[in-house]
């Protein structure tokens, strides 16, 4: 049996063995790290954006990397998913773009840090995360019965445009895709005309007032982009 | 009690009794937050709400331990502490610390990296009053009459435990960097060197409770954090996977994480032995309540549930959403606060000399906690699992599957409020016991020596 010496030597040991283990390995993630994370994209903003984001523990509700607090959405891949437009309206007033919805502090950032807190975000979500965060791999209409109009349907819905996927998504659900703090968009085209569409993109309060839509910055072409595929959706 | 000074563990251990209540009122407050009831946002922000809930468990359990070891170190130094001045001029520093940290996180001043939020001024501060309380415990064992190995674990633990405090205090430009070295504060502390102080107060408990000869428990002491440091240091690698950091970490991380239940597993069977060859029974069957709990808990939350979910290819779904949560919960609570617990619960009667363990409520406050920390962990995983369906693998918007998962954080909040039933079952004795007694020298309840 054990003796208590061998015990003693066998905690020693073996914590001397994997310490040094676990030092040689830092030494090795430190070496490499420049190369994984693009540390040569690390500019005076993306600094700046990190002391923003440190300032104001927004760790504390978001998650970045996997790391936070689960209460607001992992933002890694933010800039990629939502674009620099969108994150630069929302985060003027985060609970108008969001009404009735989980509350977000209004930080009242002025458009040096909205920019800051952006390229910070930029370059979080270029590291070599190892592949993380993986694409959903159950496709939502493998479990979903297709609506039936949808299948009647002769006009085919053309494909997103970019700035759709990335403002309007975060609101309104195409095919169950999407958020659920506005309407489903999925028969809009048979609902409204192009002309309502244009108008109603171009100032929401102007026709419904009181409405929660915000005005989005689109420039024209977007909008008109937008217009025609929401009049696809039928 | 054999000895004069220990009596100021009991202030510690108020404070303990302090911060956990505080540490469960943020807890409401963010679970009301996540079915909806959001109206303090504008005054207690979900972020100020979180950063206070992890940060009073942090310290009331680091209170705990400082109470733990001044009870436990003149006993098994013999003699009495170094300082009795000291130690309460570091216990009010410590209190000033924390209170000052808490007020500031009400007011957007914190550091913002999850779980060391203290903002920096105050990090030096912690230093300074770690190193008063090393120092205080050092000079007691030093000048001591006897060594022993449970005395040495624990002040090893407790050194280490301040050692990696600093890594956390190196300022990193890079947030992969910053990351990394953040957890060597947070993974070695609670997978590493706390469960070192773990093992040494476990030890003390077993020998007071069970009787058991001291060498045979403390040969197995080694083992047990042999095994914790075998496996839990390489172990750190599972925060390693996705934050930028190269490949090989998700082999390490993987093996040596799937090794660490076996440290919780080797710490329950020993406790559970040691029971089992009990050489006296013991009255205080509550202390011994919490002490076996303690290591049972600990091997479900801290071993199992991380087991489930630290494998890199389930972790790749479950990283990030309320699967760490739901871990998160019973590993602390089984493994520290239960330990905490244990040591009040057989150090109150000793202190007061009032045998307040015959009575019913002590059993109430060990069964309505668990019942309800397990039924908060249930809650967690049932949500936590929708969650990584609906909103990884289906690719749901975020607050889509939010609003699906309401449903299991009331179930949460119902299991909360069992579990506050039993913390203040548990504070109500422990204001009963009242203040320590100069009476209860040397009059220790059953124990042998």
């Amino acid at each position: 049996m054990l003796s208590k010496s061998q015990a003693r030597a066998f905690f020693l040991g073996g914590t001397f063995l994997f310490s040094a283990i676990f030092v040689f390995l830092t030494v090795d993630t430190l070496r490499q790290n420049d190369s994984r994370t693009n540390a040569q994209n690390m500019t005076a903003d993306v600094l700046k954006g990190k002391e923003i984001w440190e300032k104001n523990n927004c760790m504390g509700c978001h998650t970045l990397l996997g790391e936070g607090a689960y209460y607001a959405p992992d933002l890694t891949k933010v800039v990629e998913r939502r674009g620099a437009t969108w994150i630069d309206v929302f985060l003027d007033d985060p609970q108008a773009m969001f009404p009735g919805e989980r509350k977000m502090v209004k930080y009242n950032f002025t458009k040096e840090e909205k920019t800051q807190v952006i390229a910070f975000l930029d370059w979080v979500g270029k590291i070599d995360a190892n592949g993380w965060p993986p694409k959903p791999n159950i496709p939502i209409d493998s479990i979903a019965t297709p609506p039936a109009p949808k299948a009647s349907s002769s006009a085919v819905a053309l494909p997103q445009p970019e700035k759709f996927s990335q403002l309007c998504v975060a609101c309104h659900a195409v095919g169950g895709k999407g958020g659920n703090v506005g309407p489903a968009l999925d028969h809009v085209g048979t609902k409204f005309d192009a002309d309502y569409l244009n108008r109603w993109l171009s100032d929401p309060q102007a026709i419904k007032p009181g409405t929660n839509m915000p005005k989005l910055p689109l420039t024209d072409p977007e909008r008109k982009d937008i217009v025609t595929y929401l009049s696809s959706l039928k | 009690m054999r000895f004069q000074s220990q009596k100021v563990a009991y202030w510690f251990f108020a404070t303990c009794m302090l911060l956990l209540s505080l540490q469960i009122v943020y807890g409401f407050i963010m679970g009301f937050a996540r079915i909806g009831f959001d109206g303090l946002h504008d005054y207690i922000p979900f972020n100020t709400a979180r950063a206070t809930h992890t940060n009073l468990l942090v310290v009331w359990l680091l209170t705990g331990f400082m109470g733990a070891a001044y009870y436990i170190i003149p006993e098994e130094s013999d003699r009495e502490l170094y300082s009795v001045k000291l130690a309460y001029i570091q216990l009010l520093s410590w209190v000033v610390v924390g209170v000052v940290a808490i007020i500031g996180f009400h007011f957007n001043w914190w550091e913002g990296r999850k779980f060391l939020e203290i903002p920096r001024p105050l990090d030096y501060l912690v230093v300074v009053n770690v190193l008063t309380f090393l120092f205080n415990i050092a000079m007691t064992i030093w000048q001591a009459k006897k060594r022993s190995t449970t005395q040495l674990v624990l002040f090893f633990g407790l050194l280490c435990a301040a050692l990696l405090y600093l890594p956390g205090m190196i300022y990193f430009d890079n947030q992969t960097l910053d990351s990394y070295f953040r957890w060597w504060v947070v993974h070695l502390w609670v997978e590493g060197v706390w469960e070192l102080i773990m093992g040494g107060i476990l030890a003390f408990l077993l020998i007071k409770l069970t009787g058991v000869d001291r060498e045979v428990i403390e040969k197995w002491l080694y083992v047990v954090v042999g095994l914790t440091f075998l496996s839990g240091i390489l172990g750190t690698g599972h925060h390693y996977y996705w934050i930028g950091t190269p490949k090989y970490w998700l082999m390490v991380g993987g093996i040596f994480s799937a090794l660490e239940p076996l440290a919780f597993l080797g710490m329950a069977i020993w406790a559970l032995n040691m029971y089992r060859k009990k050489g006296k029974n013991h009255p205080n069957k509550i202390a011994l309540y919490w002490t076996l709990g303690s290591a049972m808990m600990s091997f479900i939350g801290a071993g199992f549930l991380g087991f489930a979910h630290t494998w890199p290819s389930v972790n790749q779904w479950t990283h990030g959403t309320l699967i760490t949560a739901m871990h998160g919960h019973l590993a602390f609570w089984g493994a520290y606060a239960m330990l905490v617990l244990a040591v009040i619960s057989y150090a109150m009667p000793n202190l007061t000399g009032r045998k307040l363990f015959t009575g019913m409520s002590g059993y109430l406050a060990f069964w309505a906690s668990n019942i309800g920390m397990l039924g908060m962990t249930g809650a967690l995983a049932v949500a936590g699992i929708t969650q990584v369906y609906l909103e990884r693998k289906l690719g749901m918007d975020f607050l889509v599957v939010q609003k699906e998962i309401i449903f299991h954080f009331i179930g949460m909040l119902l299991a909360a409020t069992l579990f506050t039933v039993g913390i203040t079952y548990f504070i109500v004795d422990f204001i009963r016991h009242g203040l320590p007694s100069d009476e209860a020298v040397g009059k220790n309840a059953g124990d042998l020596e």
